[in-house]
């Protein structure tokens, strides 16, 4: 098994076409060992991978919690082989294995499909994976010694590297052992793509690119290491006018434009940039006034000096308190609820306002105690109770990680283990309750204690531990959450500044540099690493200030490039290189047919006029059609992904004759009323709905389909302007921020 | 009449939930406890000191209400007359004298069925102003002037909209009473630019300190946070102005039930140290001597202030501290612990850990059925016993457990640590009992007794640095045919009882008790002032409503003199003697005034020795009953007892029968009245037709104007009639649970002749 890193180089030159030979007779998985003859099978170096490269120790198959498949249970991905050996050795009166005729055992019969097995032939017999199971069981099923080499490192060859359009690359998977020696074990690996859409990638680590351009990642698993192959796909066209760089987003938007070819679309116009900023920063289209004076504006600074004036409003604070309020789970699941709920969307909202740093907004909720009303991120408490439910949350919404299957059994993609788990739940197992005067409601307090929590599969209990990060002593009236938020707010945190800022890229430029936003981990590079170590190190430097990144984002040259493609960027998905549209959420959407059409939704208990981004909770969903339609989360989940966002039949067919959305055309006090009375030029009707509509002036052909419609002889104006503004609100360029 | 200490233990219980369910199943949903006046508001809800001020009321049960009246003698209110002369209903002019403290006045009015619920009234220096129309949009915000207050009410789904104008660099406070004044709105403040914009926001019941950006024109918007609105919903926004630097001194409000254990007895109005900063961890910990008593404050965020002292082995301290009392949200925390230190190396040992000032009974759980009063007596402060176990140093080290992320300099505290001073404090709210229906309009009701009714008080005590004593409950100054008996706190425990009866022949009346507890401590006899506690609002149903509880400054009682009690359960005025270990047969006078629903009425014993007797019933048509009380079961020591028998009873509530005999009185007149009118109508027809032509003009004159006289007269008959129609209605009976308290009864209980 062992060779040395001499012989294993020679062995390797000589070994591609062997392998490939070699593959033709594995049915199910491609197998390699070499020296099967000179050393006994290693039940953890050889058969564990085999059957995790088999797919055995799959969550669907055998490894699914609750006792696996016909009471056949194997840890998840093997990593845990002792238990995977007495499982096979031990359990079902040893019948698994038949050591007198080892063909004759029951785990090669199912695997071969010489017997009924549910999950499928996943070894043929004729395989070299069945060779080396039977050669284990020949040799006595034994599991290795303590002596017997271990894993220590692994890693993918090459790690990186630029492939044309089209091209392939064969990776290569290489193991290294305690006793120092190497292994290749890439038909034993097992690979996946970070876009499948860009590259894809076969059992045997053979990647395959498509013709989308920018940067792709395969992660390649082997036991419980992981490693990354990174490949840039440039389209290598000439890239010569480049807008000038307005900040080190533009530079490094730019350089990695430059480096992978891909021209940029030109500067988008200013009513363009207007609306779209507006939407993205206040969640609202622009007035007709305020379009009309930014047209008419020949200040060289406009731009920017908008976003300014965005970044005050109240209306960032309502946009953006929407999006947090649904990714913290305001959720009213009964009446009891509405206090608290409002409570805590207005405390949301209020920290927006006042531009509360983000890591003081994350401490506060984090370590928040006492009464909601008294202080309301404590509803975050009556909502998510259970300290390993805080946990996922937490990681997942501030840091960017994924915790949940690290609950029950190593991460499949990350170095989180359960120990990691349970010392970040141990942060919040000194969280106490009383009851308050409020029915339903707890008044939390740090108890005093020394926080611990136990694995619970190992049952040792574990102080708090910072994924990964050493945390120094908590002593037992010291609140551990404060050092939990100490420890994210910590300008040194992999994670902390990473995430949000992600997650605010994506907010303005649709993909965040890591997809998905909050699923950060060494194996799902980001698509442009120096722009976001950038970005990171900025949000730091400013104190964490939200607005200050949000206007760093806005004012570059990047954000306000024109949606139109050129040539050559079309097959440009990730790298920045025009803005891509995307269709207006749920609520800003209804806002903006309210204001074109000049009518208010009427939502139960709020002040007339309230605006559908500005509404506390998901309650309003149940009696909006439009909302539920249109994908307004219910708060359910921290992932963003809640929030539906792709297109539907249902939407359509909403937009085309809801009666809801007629009703808002044929409304008495409405624009389409109003236009019809008014005693002002037709042509400056028409100017005022496209301004409200697409912040622009219309175009001639436009101005004249519109007058010619509305001039029509027979026709009752009134239902001629509602047809204008349905027609208005059907368009694209109306439907989305582009 | 039942024997009750024949059933077994087992079967009473089974009889008990047997009955229990039948009870409930004719109190669920019903109200409990018979209609009370109530003022629900004033307003406006203040006045500026030296002033009289237009008052209009409104309320439950007042529509007769005929005076207004406050604690403070320095407010006077008179009948607001119109241009005839005649009382206009429901408004008052208030003069407040120039003299008159600032602050909460508790006002009331006397009506039929005697004093009503408080409401806070509040006096003050600024100018007042009532808000008169609505003000829901920033076109018609309505102009508020720096240096003054508004009294307004919330409209449902709105926002109110003020604006004020103010110059670059001005100190602007802004602050809204709300929960303070018994209203039920949990405000949002707002001060935002001329178009609207919001600038700054609070929405915890804080004030906004605002230094103005610009000279120009800003506004205030105000809204409830979920935006309820109604009459409940009402507020007094203040805004004035005030020097950078100088403290904020907030609108008053009223005091949080629990207040009343603070402060001990004797204790200074300002302490004698100041928690000295940085005093964060043992490195810096500020030296003191005990005993002590130290202000601090719970600031920063996560503050946490360490203290140490050299005290003896066997040492005992008492330890206090008051924060959460002051009305604030904090809960404070203390650890003591010993320092034994060995070169750099310090090995500290617990000593003492303290947190809660636990309530002495079960706090309401705030669901549907009554499980404790909804009322904390406890508190989230702190008043525990330090005993010294080790010679040497100690470290205290205080937090506020709801402190963590919370920077607010107001978040304060006192702590006092002192050599025993036994002692206690007492505060007492109206009786409820176990019903399995959400109405606690019972726990508010004011001390307006009717004829032949006794009330019972829930009394608790928080009892200080050891004393275990009796407390005597003493309640006097009580109007002529009224009477209080204490059902004494017994030693080592601390609920008791407060029964007030009014006779049956009690005139109308309403006098300012005074209700305290005694007790004899370390040989002498002290009095501690009870304070009575109620909730701003009736609370019909509990699964909706968040209680408001809060302290009152008076003990009002009244008598109704009108309207009388639906059942009195009269025992012997002499004392029940009884030897111990044999039962003790107690007759009771049943006087009934109202029918009832249900034949039984369930009893249970009040009062220390026999509370734990078991049920039992007596009949509601029966006009005498016997309780028996079995001592040996109940182990009753030989003593002198007071106690009481209570249990619910639906009664067929009648408002105000009298109102029809009065009603057709009036009709019958009304009627008799007419009939005179017509036929002197008839008469003048007549004449008028047989009149010459010269005197037909007259004749005619005169018909018009007895035909005119007709008229006014058949609408009298007709608004007669429907006064008959209306009292007639408001009569019909209603099933309400009325909490029956029998009159007290004095026993005996003689020691057992030995044998």
């Amino acid at each position: 098994m062992s060779c040395s890193e001499e012989e294993f180089r020679r062995r390797l030159r000589c070994r591609g076409l062997l392998r490939l030979l070699i593959g033709v007779f594995f049915l199910a998985v491609g197998l390699l060992r070499t020296d099967a003859a000179e050393q006994p099978v290693s039940f953890v170096n050889d058969v564990v991978p085999l059957l995790t490269k088999a797919g055995c120790n799959v969550g669907v198959c055998h490894a699914k919690a609750g006792g696996g498949q016909k009471g056949f249970q194997l840890s998840l991905l093997g990593f845990e082989p002792q238990e995977d050996f007495e499982s096979l050795t031990k359990e079902s009166r040893n019948r698994r294995l038949f050591f007198g005729s080892p063909d004759q055992s029951l785990l090669l019969l199912k695997a071969s499909g010489q017997m009924p097995h549910g999950g499928g032939v996943r070894l043929a017999a004729t395989s070299e994976g069945y060779a080396l199971l039977r050669q284990w069981i020949r040799e006595g099923a034994a599991l290795d010694s303590a002596a017997a080499p271990k894993l220590v490192s692994f890693e993918v060859q090459p790690a990186r590297g630029s492939i044309k359009r089209g091209g392939e690359q064969q990776l290569q998977a290489i193991a290294k052992y305690s006793d120092g020696s190497v292994r290749d074990v890439t038909n034993m690996a097992l690979y996946e793509s970070n876009d499948k859409a860009m590259a894809d990638v076969s059992e045997r680590g053979l990647v395959k690119i498509s013709e989308i351009v920018g940067n792709v990642a395969v992660m390649v698993r082997y036991q419980a290491k992981v490693s990354v192959y990174s490949a840039s796909v440039p389209l290598g066209a000439p890239v010569e006018n480049l807008p000038s760089s307005k900040n080190f987003v533009d530079e490094l938007v730019f350089a990695n434009l430059k480096a992978l070819g891909i021209p940029p679309s030109v500067l988008c116009d200013d009513a363009t940039f207007l609306r779209r900023v507006t939407l993205d920063i206040g969640g609202r289209m622009p007035t007709e006034e305020e379009s009309a004076a930014f047209l008419a504006g020949k200040d060289a600074g406009k731009r920017d000096k908008v976003i300014d004036e965005l970044l005050r409003s109240p209306d960032y604070a309502d946009f953006f308190a929407n999006k947090w309020t649904a990714l913290l789970k305001n959720r009213r699941d009964d009446e009891s609820d509405t206090v608290s709920n409002f409570a805590f969307h207005a405390w949301v909202r209020d920290s927006f306002l006042a531009n509360k740093p983000y890591d003081q907004f994350v401490r506060e909720l984090l370590a928040a105690t006492g009464t909601v009303i008294g202080n309301p991120p404590v509803a975050w408490y009556k909502r998510v109770k259970e300290p390993k439910q805080q946990i996922e949350d937490v990681a997942q919404l501030f840091l960017g990680v994924r915790m949940q299957c690290a609950q029950c059994h190593h991460h499949p993609f990350e170095r989180w283990s359960q120990d990691d788990y349970y010392s970040l739940v141990a942060f919040f197992s000194q969280v106490g309750r009383k009851p308050s005067g409020t029915r339903g409601e707890d008044l939390i307090f740090h108890k005093r204690g020394i926080a611990v929590a136990p694995n619970m599969k190992t049952g040792v209990p574990l102080k708090p531990g910072a994924l990964g990060d050493a945390i120094p002593e908590i002593a037992a009236d010291e609140d551990p959450r404060l050092k939990l938020a100490d420890w994210m707010g910590s300008k040194t945190n992999p994670f902390f500044a990473k995430s949000l800022v992600n997650r605010y890229w994506k907010h303005f430029f649709v993909r965040g540099l890591i997809e998905p936003e909050d699923d950060i981990r060494d194996t799902n590079p980001p698509t442009n690493p120096a722009l976001l170590e950038a970005l990171e190190k900025h949000f730091v430097a400013s104190g964490f200030d939200l607005k200050d990144l949000v206007r760093v984002i806005t004012q570059s040259q990047a954000y306000q490039l024109s949606e139109v493609p050129n040539q050559h960027n079309i097959v440009d998905r990730q790298n920045y290189s025009r803005y891509y549209p995307r269709r207006l959420q749920a609520e800003v959407l209804l806002d903006a047919i309210d204001r074109l059409a000049g009518t208010q939704t009427d939502f139960a208990n709020l002040p007339p006029g309230t605006r559908a981004v500005a509404l506390p909770d998901n309650s309003y969903n149940r009696s909006s059609q439009f909302l539920r339609v249109f994908g307004r989360p219910e708060a359910e989940s921290v992932c963003e992904c809640e929030r539906v966002q792709s297109s539907s039949l249902a939407q359509s067919l909403h937009l085309l004759n809801a009666a809801e959305l007629k009703a808002k055309l044929a409304a008495a006090t409405g624009r389409a009323e109003r236009l019809a009375k008014e005693d002002k030029p037709v042509e400056s009707k028409i100017r005022e709905l496209y301004l409200a509509a697409f912040s622009r002036e219309p175009r001639p052909q436009e101005l004249k389909t519109a007058l010619d419609y509305l001039n029509e002889p027979g026709t009752v104006a009134n239902a001629n302007y509602q047809d204008l503004i349905w027609a208005l609100i059907n368009t694209k360029e109306f439907l989305f921020n582009h | 009449m039942t024997d009750f200490v024949c059933y077994s233990r087992c079967r009473s219980m089974l009889l008990a939930a047997l009955v229990c369910g039948a009870f409930a199943s004719v109190s669920f949903a019903q109200s409990v406890g018979l209609p009370a006046p109530r003022l629900l508001t004033t307003t406006p809800m203040g006045a500026k000191i030296g002033s009289q001020v237009e008052v209009t009321i409104s309320g439950e049960s007042i529509e007769d209400a005929d005076e207004l009246m406050f604690f403070d003698r320095r407010i006077t209110a008179a009948r607001k007359l119109n241009a005839a002369g005649q009382a206009e209903p429901k408004k008052y002019v208030v003069s407040i004298a120039a003299d008159c403290p600032i602050g909460i006045h508790e006002a009331r009015v006397m009506t039929r069925l005697g004093i009503s619920s408080s409401r806070a009234f509040c006096v003050g220096t600024l100018d007042e102003a009532v808000q008169t129309k609505p003000n829901t949009t920033l076109a018609t915000a309505m102009e508020l002037k720096v240096n003054s207050i508004c009294n307004a009410t919330m409209t449902q789904r709105a926002v109110d909209h003020y604006v004020f104008e103010a110059k670059k660099g001005q100190r602007v406070i802004v602050d809204c009473a709300t929960r303070g004044i018994d209203s039920k709105l949990d405000a949002t403040v707002i001060v935002a630019d001329a178009a609207g914009r919001d600038l700054l926001v609070e929405r915890r019941g804080g004030v906004l300190d605002f230094i103005v950006p610009a000279d120009g024109k800003y506004v205030i918007k105000v809204h409830e946070l979920t935006f309820k609105g109604g009459q409940a919903y009402y507020y007094r926004l203040g805004l004035w102005e005030l020097p950078v630097g100088a403290p904020i001194v907030r609108l008053p409000s009223t005091k949080p039930v629990n207040s009343f254990s603070w402060p001990p007895q004797g204790l200074k109005e300002q302490a004698e140290l100041a928690e000295v900063e940085p005093n964060s961890d043992r490195t810096k910990a500020q030296k003191i001597s005990l005993p002590c008593d130290i202000a601090g404050s719970f600031f920063p965020a996560a503050d946490v202030d360490v203290f140490e002292f050299e005290a003896k082995k066997g040492d005992v301290w008492w330890v206090e501290v008051a924060s959460e009392r002051f009305g604030l949200p904090t809960d404070p925390s203390i650890l003591v612990q010993h320092v034994a230190r060995s070169g750099d190396v310090e090995k500290l040992t617990d000593v003492a850990e303290f947190s809660d000032i636990p309530s002495p009974v079960k706090v309401s759980s705030n669901g549907y059925a009554y499980d404790g009063p909804p009322y904390n007596a406890g508190s989230a402060d702190i008043l525990g016993k330090l005993e010294i176990k080790e010679e040497g140093l100690h470290r205290l080290q205080i937090t506020d457990l709801f402190g963590g992320t919370r920077n607010d300099l107001k978040n304060v505290y006192r702590l006092v640590i002192r050599k025993a001073a036994p002692d206690f404090a007492v505060v007492a709210w109206a009786l409820h009992m176990e019903l399995r229906n959400g109405d606690r309009n019972a726990v508010s009701k004011p001390l307006a007794l009717r004829g032949g009714a006794t009330m019972a008080l829930e009394v608790l005590a928080i009892r200080r640095d050891g004393f275990d004593g009796d407390i005597d409950l003493v309640m006097e100054g009580l109007p002529e045919g009224v009477t209080a008996s204490g059902l004494k706190i017994p030693a080592g425990q601390s609920r008791g009882l407060m029964l007030v009866t009014a006779n049956q022949n009690a005139p109308r009346a309403v006098g300012s008790g005074t209700f305290f507890g005694r007790a004899t401590i370390n040989g002498e006899v002290v009095t501690r002032t009870c304070r009575l506690a109620s909730h701003a609002w009736p609370i019909p149903d509990s699964w909706g409503e968040i209680p408001s509880p809060r302290l009152m400054a008076d003990v009002p009682v009244s008598v109704s003199g009108l309207e009388f009690a639906p059942l009195t359960l009269t025992p012997p005025k002499e004392v029940q003697t009884v030897t111990a270990g044999e039962k003790l047969t107690i007759p009771l006078l049943h006087t009934r005034r109202s029918e009832f629903s249900g034949a039984v009425l369930q009893l249970r014993a009040m009062g220390a020795g026999f509370d734990r007797a078991p049920q039992f019933d007596v009949s509601l048509t029966a006009d005498q009953s016997q309780a028996v009380l079995d001592t040996a079961a109940l182990k009753t020591a030989p003593g002198d007892y007071l106690i009481a028998f209570y249990g619910g009873a639906v009664a067929k509530y009648r408002h105000q029968p009298e109102a029809i005999v009065a009603a057709e009185e009036t009709h019958k007149k009304a009627v008799q009245e007419l009939m005179a009118i017509e036929a002197e109508v008839k008469k003048l027809t007549e004449a008028a037709k047989a009149a010459a032509s010269e005197a037909k003009p007259e004749a005619d004159k005169a018909v018009e104007a007895v035909t005119a006289k007709q008229k006014a007269a058949a609408a009298a008959v007709a608004a007669a009639a429907e006064k008959i129609k209306q009292a007639t209605a408001a009569a019909q009976p209603r099933d309400i649970v009325d909490i029956v308290v029998s009159e007290p009864i004095k026993i005996r209980v003689n020691p057992a002749e030995k044998k």
